[in-house]
């Protein structure tokens, strides 16, 4: 008995890929017409589930009651058919819901930016700006669905069991993977009330750091936090030159990504003179990739953040006028 | 020199600069809204200077308010989120509003101001701040009025502060990096 959870970034195939796994291995599609058909099979004088099921509103605080009841329902409707059914879920913050739970394999598509942008412009008849926009939008959309209901980051690559980048693989391929990786970790010999029992509650758990290279990228990730600003970890590589079997020998991978701000930010808490190897890959990086807007912050730029909020002052000075919380 | 100006490395702007500027701006903003009532919202506490100074230099009808909200305290595993401490008094829906900052830095802070505010769904939503500090900015907020823009040093006074001190010095002044501790960094 299984829960298989698809997380995708838009464009990367993940529809396609869950549908197909779903009759490959001849599990439940759980997508947004299966929970509508489910949800007016339970309730049939209910409201129907929203059209944007997986929406948001950019502040939390301003969601509406009907928009919040959509989305504290589906948690429960997919638990429900996972009493019965083996689930391959697509989307809706599965990876949350069923996060640690045994039983289950959680999987993340993804694809290069560029790579995905072409796909959405061709499928969907946009142009190359409406499809960047569009990508954005919904990546948008998904980090703050997850953030909302589970308090998770979306590109936390603890969630998942298997990342593909579908950059370098077919359908085909991804899916030999998918049941590749089913086979591996037994997780159809788990029985169905196993899964359902260890689900987490909804309300906040501990969780573990993102795992960031440098205290001052957590430091970062924590300010972009503390103000909402939705953010990935080091999600993309851009190769900077390649040898001549066409194999990758040089890449850059910023540190973050903001997707509202269409944004890659690289952090370096090295000294300004030895940052010149960095300084080179940026440049060659902007060369290559004209479209991608990045921002160095140097270490000078971080230590300025750090004091505008009065974190590098003098013990004396914090001590005699620490900033209570109110404090603005 | 009293003992806040013997922290103050180089005075950026005197007050006679700023009082030229802002009345220069008070004239761009009257002529912006002629013919309609905007609600200016202060954003606390870098604003009070500013602000104060700038409505006596706009010479059409106008509403005035005051938004403040919870500032980042970094270093604890979990240092919470953003949140409204001080909210409108005023019913915004449909109105003109302009917010008025003391200075744009990284964005953050009016990024969220402005999509909170828009969400409450005013007419218009446009942005004044006394001054802006490109180099340092994350979150593009865009600018209707701008005072000055700044190179990226630290700077207070004239409403803006550091750890809530230098706030009514009379100027804007570039703080020593003793005083902000970056002298070790």
């Amino acid at each position: 008995m299984a829960v298989i959870t698809i997380s995708r970034e838009p464009g990367a195939f993940g529809e396609e890929i869950a549908a197909r796994l779903a009759g490959k291995l001849g599990f439940m599609l759980v997508d947004k017409s299966r929970l509508v058909d489910y949800w007016s099979e339970v309730d049939p004088d209910a409201a129907s589930i929203k059209n944007d099921d997986e929406w948001i509103p950019l502040d939390d605080l301003d969601i509406d009651s009907e928009t919040e009841a959509t989305v504290r329902l589906l948690p429960e409707l997919i638990v429900q058919l996972a009493e019965d059914h083996d689930l391959v879920v697509i989307g809706r913050g599965a990876q949350g819901l069923f996060r640690n739970c045994p039983g289950t394999l959680h999987v993340k598509i993804v694809a290069s930016r560029q790579f995905r942008v072409r796909n959405i412009q061709s499928n969907e008849e946009m142009s190359s700006r409406e499809a960047r926009r569009w990508t954005r939008d919904l990546e948008n959309q998904r980090f703050r669905y997850l953030r909302f209901l589970y308090h998770l980051n979306w590109a936390d690559p603890n969630l998942y069991d298997l990342t593909l980048q579908m950059n370098r693989l077919s359908i085909d391929q991804a899916l030999n993977l998918i049941c590749c990786a089913v086979d591996e970790m037994q997780i159809q010999q788990v029985q169905r009330s196993q899964i359902i029992e260890n689900i987490v509650s909804e309300s906040e758990e501990d969780r573990e750091n993102d795992h960031f290279v440098h205290f001052s990228e957590e430091e970062f990730a924590r300010f972009l936090e503390f103000y909402g600003i939705p953010f990935s970890y080091e999600p993309d590589s851009f190769p900077l030159e390649t040898n001549a079997e066409g194999k990758v020998v040089e890449a850059f991978t910023p540190d973050f990504y903001l997707p509202e701000q269409d944004l890659y930010i690289e952090l370096t808490t090295m000294k300004q003179s030895l940052v010149t190897r960095k300084n080179r890959k940026v440049r060659k990086l902007r060369k290559l990739y004209p479209e991608i807007n990045i921002r160095i912050f140097y270490q000078r730029d971080f230590y300025r953040l750090m004091a505008k909020y009065g974190l590098l002052a003098p013990e004396s000075e914090t001590a005699d006028h620490e900033p209570k919380k109110e404090e603005l | 020199m009293n003992e806040l100006d013997r922290d103050i490395v180089r005075v950026l702007f005197d007050s006679e600069a700023i009082e030229k500027r802002v009345s220069e701006m008070g004239k761009e903003i009257s002529e912006a809204y002629k013919g309609v009532v905007p609600i200016l919202v202060g954003v606390l506490k870098g604003c009070i200077m500013f602000m104060s100074d700038l409505i006596k230099h706009i010479k059409i009808p106008l509403k005035m308010d005051f938004i403040a909200v919870s500032s980042y305290h970094g270093t604890q595993p979990t240092s919470g989120a953003v949140r409204i401490v001080k909210d409108l008094d005023h019913v915004i829906e449909g109105r003109e509003l302009l917010v008025i900052e003391g200075i744009v830095d990284t964005g953050m802070t009016v990024g969220y101001i402005l999509r909170n505010l828009q969400a409450r769904q005013p007419k218009s939503i446009r942005l004044c701040t006394f001054l802006d500090k490109p180099a340092r900015r994350i979150v593009n907020v865009p600018i209707d009025f701008c005072g000055y823009k700044i190179p990226d040093r630290f700077v207070v006074g004239y409403g803006l502060d550091f750890l809530q001190l230098y706030r009514n010095l009379p100027y804007v002044g570039i703080l020593k990096d003793q005083v902000t501790g970056l002298e070790k960094t």
